[in-house]
């Protein structure tokens, strides 16, 4: 038995390092301080895994060896006159950097998740730039924390505990003691109201509180939290305050607040479903917080307006900045969406989107996004690592994919996979090889190989430096 | 007058921006033939891909390109063009005209996204309908559309106009989601309906709305114009004239037909 | 063993005191020798200008910020681009370019080592991957401690030497190479949106000021026995009236000097030599400065040169970018750093027609024209800062040539113009001088000791430019001349032609140096460090330290400290 520390999880963006992994014959049996997200992936990971390459022949698929696979998959993209090589954000940086080598080499248009999740964010901040910081400096700082159209309780279990509300910084605190409290009148007036039921047979009536406005809480001298959503969450049902939007009107309410916290008035008498009255108040504690954060979710991005929808909210933040200090920041999905962008930014100034095939970097997501080239079929060939396209893109994308050559470097067995003609599974980036991946707030940690793969997958770089190779054979021999 | 007819149909983007008057003009039938064009990742040349028909038949002054058939996979055309004509007869891909300063190019069908991008000068006229980013400017800049003119027979998508500096874009039909947003100037005319955010964090400039369209609760009721001046024309109104967009400290001016907007009647309280 | 043998070449070498001596440089295995074999591989250098491979103190070419800065400005890319070769990568230029292309124009330019000076400490990893992928060039990173929690809890308590211990702990943590200190205390009381706004302003909750953070730094790396000094960012940077600012950060370590030995180092200098109670009042303060510096020893310098052009501007200092936003309006990054730094990022445009912007251009130039020993003023634009190192060329051909810097002059705005001290300056550099401010001094300053010259034992690294000494006047044709700079006719890394007529023949990677300091108490600081880990960051320890197999060819040089 080996215990394992500091292992960093590959699940979701919040990308959390102190997992303790019990190792037994080479099998993860225990995974501690992991979340449930994260403990299914390191004790079920290896449930429903393909272990040796396929290639679709007469239309079945069958066990080929990694030569051939690779030489399949070299062909492919060398015969493509517009392949598209789609993914990359669960897979390390390692091989997201070969993957770009290859890209380039056969002429791909290189696009990854972020183009169906946070795509919008960037487009955003290449308009207005973004203040922001890592997670820590929120830790130890924020006093007001917004959640915006994000619910961490269940996308991001350990934001909360580890950065924001229930976790303990050097000039603030957690506030899980007055969650408790708070949670504890909840149940005991439910309880009272379900006796009252019972024994008075009627229902118990509490004398209405009072309150003006918002919850006294929200005004306390410590941290505090407040969830802006279409719904009520759970994260919602933890913080100090909720404001229900109405759906697709995320927009108005954020400019509204920006006329607010200038100091300015509206013709208007709601917005979003909001009475200004309450939005006044709103305004009031963003102006008057030491400093704030706004966590913004897909409901943000890919609701009505997209990325105007984060122009109008980092905007909200950058007005708020002349009378505090204000940060904004998404809430990225997969553990390494922020890593991908970085390194397509490093190496082709882009961070998604980019278009490799005239020789050098061209990005117009819209253009040369993946959704919108197979919307126009016009991806004659697709390699797919680490990402099930068929089964998150509109149905007119996935039907495309399926129409011609489709590689899938996955070792999970997918919608995509099951479409593919040629399938690779790599070892699992993060349990079965190491490399490097970036946190949602930019900090890059390492990712590590804490049991051995089966002997027949290799790690998703040496996969790509492997076709990269063939590519490069294929096309000598053509000369 | 060039005439270029596809030898096939295409179905691979093709990096088009050496079809404009500028390069054609004083170039023999063989170099524009040899002209070098992208279809996907394969480099080759124009007269790969066209049969390319010199028709000088009247030497008139204004030189004049003709595209038969589907253009909708070549970008770019027409781009950083200064004089003579484009016409297309079926459809016209991506950045249509973009960064062009003058001449003309008209499409019998429909135009992509970004149509007139940076442009400066000089006419577009789309027959169809049009994409999204009319007029807009590239990716992370605010430099939008300087001057010219847009005109849209059918319906035109999103952000129509994004950050425009100057010039004219009118619609026939109806526009999307953004007309206008964060212009600075220029005008925005749409004579269909707006789904809506029209004049979003515009600065300055003006839209004109003569359907029906929801208004921002950040922009202000300024007074009731019986009519409002487009390029130099009366538009019958009465229009409301809101004042936006006031999250950006913005003076832009908004005109909305007051007849198509029964739901805009509770602002009219502002003005007594 | 590969030999080559460049011959009959003017070799400017000042660190050999060679200037312009035709002479033949031997090279074998990558190094400089004595002499070669006959039958070794000869460049015809005749009639060209030989000199040491071009290094470059402060360049921001990787890591968080420059790659946000990227993120930032597909508009700045879009106009530049480069073409994948048989044998480049392709990627985009203009004022922050991809890695890849960086490395190349570097390369094309005679540069062989780059100082990447802004490396957020728990960022560490990500600039390490970035330089890796910089090919053609040795590189190394200076991590951000000015406001790092630790320093300022050690020097506030008064020790000094438990702070030197664990900052060598941190330069091997992180792979640096110097300590870099940016707007000290300035950055902590960001955090919280304030700024400190003098050398004795108290820092927010930490009860230390500037003066005592940079004081307790100089003497930790004297401690250290660090090659290169403290690399300072002043406090109050980019403001009206800043150049007593700049005096007194220099002054307040005269007296940790040792004999003629720089303790000091004080980065992009035009940005901190404004004199004037406001914008409309600026005026330069190069006079001042250069008569200090003129007069002690203990300082070096590089420029922050501006140049007319629409660049991205990044430091890590956050409430200095936070200000120039507010000027601009412009898109703006802000990126603090938990226990650590700060960082932002704002597009620039230096006009020419602005009276601030022509008073910059001019400050930069009058500073290190100014000041006499060329070994003291380094020539740097702070890539991308004052705008990007392509444009290194032209600032040669003003530091040059009277003529060349007229002809910018009678376009600049008016008022700049007049309150210029340039025309008073008839000084024109000499090659060997270009050198020493290029090469020489530069890597002199950074104690790189095998770099930056061209004696026996050094790198083979050299650049050859097209220029004849004795038939070019360079000041009267600075033309020629800039145009050679700008396209090396060889460029030598490692004793091997990567770059022949301004084209990159042969791609190759770099070193990565870094201070492997060896402390007497090396155990007791990981623990304490090890201790208040969780308590000041979000990562566990033991992922915070990159591992050595992390870092590409990396080249540590080993240094004993006096703790």
């Amino acid at each position: 038995m080996a215990v394992i520390t500091g292992v960093t999880c590959p699940v979701c963006g919040t990308f959390c390092d102190d997992i303790e992994l019990i190792i037994e014959n080479n099998v993860i049996v225990e995974a501690r301080n992991a979340c449930a997200m994260g403990a299914a992936k390191f004790l079920n990971y290896s449930a429903h895994r393909t272990k040796k390459p396929l290639i679709r022949k007469n239309g079945e698929l069958v066990e080929v060896s990694m030569d051939e696979a690779v030489e399949k998959a070299a062909k492919i993209l060398v015969d493509a006159n517009y392949p598209l090589m789609y993914g990359w954000s669960n897979t390390s940086c390692e091989a997201i950097r070969t993957g770009l080598e290859l890209g380039e080499e056969v002429g791909a248009v290189m696009d990854n998740t972020s183009t169906v999740c946070h795509g919008p964010s960037i487009l955003s901040v290449q308009d207005v730039g973004i203040p922001s910081a890592t997670l820590g400096q929120l830790r130890h700082r924020a006093d007001l924390i917004i959640y915006w159209a994000s619910n961490p309780w269940s996308a991001h279990p350990r934001h909360a505990e580890r950065y924001t509300m229930f976790s303990d910084g050097r000039f603030e605190g957690s506030t899980w003691k007055s969650y408790l409290s708070r949670l504890r009148g909840v149940m005991s007036r439910k309880k009272i109201q379900r006796a009252s039921n019972l024994v008075l047979k009627q229902d118990f009536c509490f004398t209405p509180q009072v309150e003006e406005g918002l919850p006294s809480s929200v005004h306390q001298k410590r941290r505090r939290t407040i969830v802006i959503d279409v719904r009520k969450t759970r994260t919602a049902d933890a913080a100090d305050c909720f404001f229900q939007v109405e759906p697709g009107t995320d927009y108005e309410l954020l400019q509204a607040l920006r006329v607010l916290v200038n100091d300015g008035e509206l013709d208007v008498d709601e917005v979003a479903g909001i009475p200004i009255e309450t939005l006044e108040q709103l305004a009031d504690l963003l102006v008057n917080c030491k400093l704030g954060i706004i966590f913004f979710g897909l409901g943000l991005t890919m609701s009505k307006g997209k990325h105007r929808n984060i122009d109008a909210a980092i905007n909200l933040t950058r007005d708020l900045n002349k009378r505090t200090k204000f940060l904004i920041m998404p809430m990225r999905g997969h553990y390494n969406v922020t890593g991908v962008n970085i390194v397509f930014t490093w190496q082709t100034g882009y961070p998604f989107a980019v278009d490799l095939s005239n020789g050098y970097p061209r990005y117009n997501p819209g253009e040369t996004s993946a959704v919108d080239i197979l919307s126009r079929d016009e991806a004659d060939a697709t390699m797919v690592i680490a990402s099930d396209p068929v089964a998150h893109f509109p149905r007119a994308a996935s039907k495309n994919i399926a129409k011609h050559p489709l590689i899938a470097i996955d070792p999970e067995v997918t919608p995509t996979t099951m479409l593919a003609d040629v399938i690779i599974p790599p070892a699992f980036v993060g349990i079965e090889a190491e490399g490097t991946a970036y946190r949602m707030d930019h900090v890059p940690l390492p990712l590590k190989k804490v049991v051995e793969p089966p002997e027949t997958c290799l790690s998703d770089q040496e996969i790509l430096q492997r076709i990269l190779q063939k590519v490069r054979e294929l096309r000598r021999d053509m000369n | 007058m060039i005439i270029l007819d596809p030898k096939r149909a295409f179905r691979f983007p093709i990096e088009a921006k050496n079809i404009s008057p500028d390069i054609f003009a004083k170039k023999s039938s063989k170099e524009i033939a040899a002209l070098q064009m992208w279809e996907g990742n394969r480099k080759g040349a124009l007269g790969d891909l066209f049969n390319i028909k010199n028709d000088s038949g009247s030497p008139s002054e204004e030189f004049t390109i003709k595209i038969e058939g589907d253009a909708s996979k070549l970008r770019n055309i027409g781009a950083r063009m200064s004089m003579g004509h484009i016409v297309v007869d079926g459809d016209a891909g991506m950045h249509l005209g973009e960064d062009m300063s003058g001449g003309t190019i008209t499409v019998a069908g429909n135009a992509g996204s970004w149509a007139g991008s940076k442009m400066k000068g000089g006419t577009i006229e789309i027959k169809g309908n049009a994409g999204d980013y009319i007029g807009a400017p590239y990716r992370g800049s605010t430099k939008g559309m300087n001057g010219g003119k847009i005109i849209i027979h059918g319906n035109a998508g999103y952000e129509v106009g994004c950050f425009m500096r100057n010039g004219l874009i009118q619609i026939l039909g109806d526009v999307g989601l953004f007309a206008g947003i964060h212009m600075s100037n220029g005008t925005i005319f749409v004579q269909g309906n707006s789904e809506g955010r029209a004049g979003a964090q515009m600065i300055n400039g003006k839209i004109v709305i003569c359907g029906h369209t929801p208004v921002m609760p950040t922009f202000t009721i300024d007074s009731i114009k019986p009519k409002v001046k487009v390029d130099g024309e009366k538009i019958e109104g009465p229009f409301y004239r809101f004042i936006g967009d006031l999250a950006d400290n913005g003076n832009g001016k908004l005109f909305v037909s007051k007849t198509k907007n029964p739901h805009l009647s509770p602002y009219e309280k502002y003005l007594e | 063993m590969t030999e080559l043998i460049i011959k009959n070449g003017f070799v400017y070498d000042p660190l050999n005191r060679i200037d312009g001596e035709k002479m033949d440089i031997s090279i074998r295995d990558g190094k400089i020798v004595e002499s070669v074999k006959e039958k070794a591989n000869g460049i015809n250098a005749s009639g060209m200008v030989v000199m040491p491979g071009g290094v470059d103190i402060h360049t921001h070419i990787a890591g968080g910020e420059v790659n946000s800065g990227r993120l930032l400005r597909p508009e700045d890319h879009v106009k530049d681009v480069e073409v994948k070769t048989a044998l480049t990568r392709s990627g985009v230029g203009y004022s922050i370019p991809s890695t890849f292309t960086t490395g190349y124009r570097y390369s094309k330019m005679g540069y062989t080592t780059l100082m990447n000076p802004s490396m957020a400490p728990l960022e560490a990893r990500h600039t390490h991957e970035e330089l890796a992928d910089i090919p053609m060039v040795d590189k190394a990173a200076y991590p951000l401690l000015g406001d790092w929690w630790f320093s300022l809890e050690h020097i506030r308590d008064g020790l000094i030497e438990e702070n030197a211990a664990h900052i060598a702990w941190m330069l091997q943590a992180t792979r640096g190479y110097a300590i870099k200190i940016v707007n000290p205390g300035g950055l902590e009381a960001w955090g919280f949106g304030r700024n400190v706004h003098s050398l004795d302003d108290v820092v927010p909750h930490f009860n230390i000021t500037p003066r005592e953070i940079i004081r307790g730094l100089c003497k930790v790396n004297r401690l250290l026995n660090l090659p290169h000094t403290i690399h300072v960012h002043t406090n109050n940077l980019g403001k009206p009236g800043n150049y007593v600012t700049a005096i007194e950060t220099m002054k307040c370590v005269e007296d940790l000097a040792q004999g003629d030995k720089p303790v000091i180092h004080i980065t992009h200098i035009q940005f901190c030599a404004f004199k004037g109670s406001d914008w409309s009042t600026l005026s330069s303060g190069a006079g001042e400065i250069s008569k200090y510096v003129n007069n002690h020893n203990h300082v070096t310098l590089d420029m922050g040169q501006v140049i007319f052009s629409n660049t991205t501007t990044m430091t890590a200092d956050g409430p200095f970018q936070y200000g120039l936003y507010n000027i601009t309006g412009n898109k703006w990054v802000n990126h603090d750093v938990e226990t650590e730094t700060s960082g932002g990022i704002v597009p620039f445009k230096y006009k020419r027609s602005s009276a601030v912007h022509a008073t910059q251009w001019s400050i930069g130039l009058e500073i290190a024209l100014l000041i006499e020993d060329p070994w003291k003023i380094l020539m740097t634009t702070d890539h991308p800062n004052g705008g990007p190192f392509t444009s290194y060329p032209k600032i040669l051909a003003w530091l040059m040539s009277r003529a060349a810097r007229e002809i910018t002059l009678s376009k600049i705005n008016k008022r700049a113009r007049k309150k210029s001290l340039l025309p008073s300056i008839d000084r024109e550099l000499s090659l060997y001088e270009l050198a020493i401010v290029t090469r020489a001094g530069q890597a002199k300053a950074l104690g790189l000791k095998p770099k930056g010259h061209l004696g026996v034992g050094a790198d083979a690294d050299v650049a050859i430019y097209n220029i004849d000494p004795q038939r070019l006047d360079i000041s009267k044709e600075y033309k020629v001349a800039r145009k050679a700079f700008k396209k090396a006719a060889f460029t030598i890394k490692d004793g091997e032609v990567v770059v022949k007529d301004g084209e990159i023949v042969k791609p190759v990677t770099g070193k990565t140096y870094w201070i492997d300091v060896s402390t007497s108490m090396p155990h007791e600081i990981n623990d304490d460090i090890k201790k208040k880990f969780r308590e000041y960051w979000t990562v566990e320890y033991e992922n915070y330290p990159l591992p050595d197999s992390f870092i590409h060819s990396s080249f540590p040089i080993p240094v004993k400290a006096e703790v």
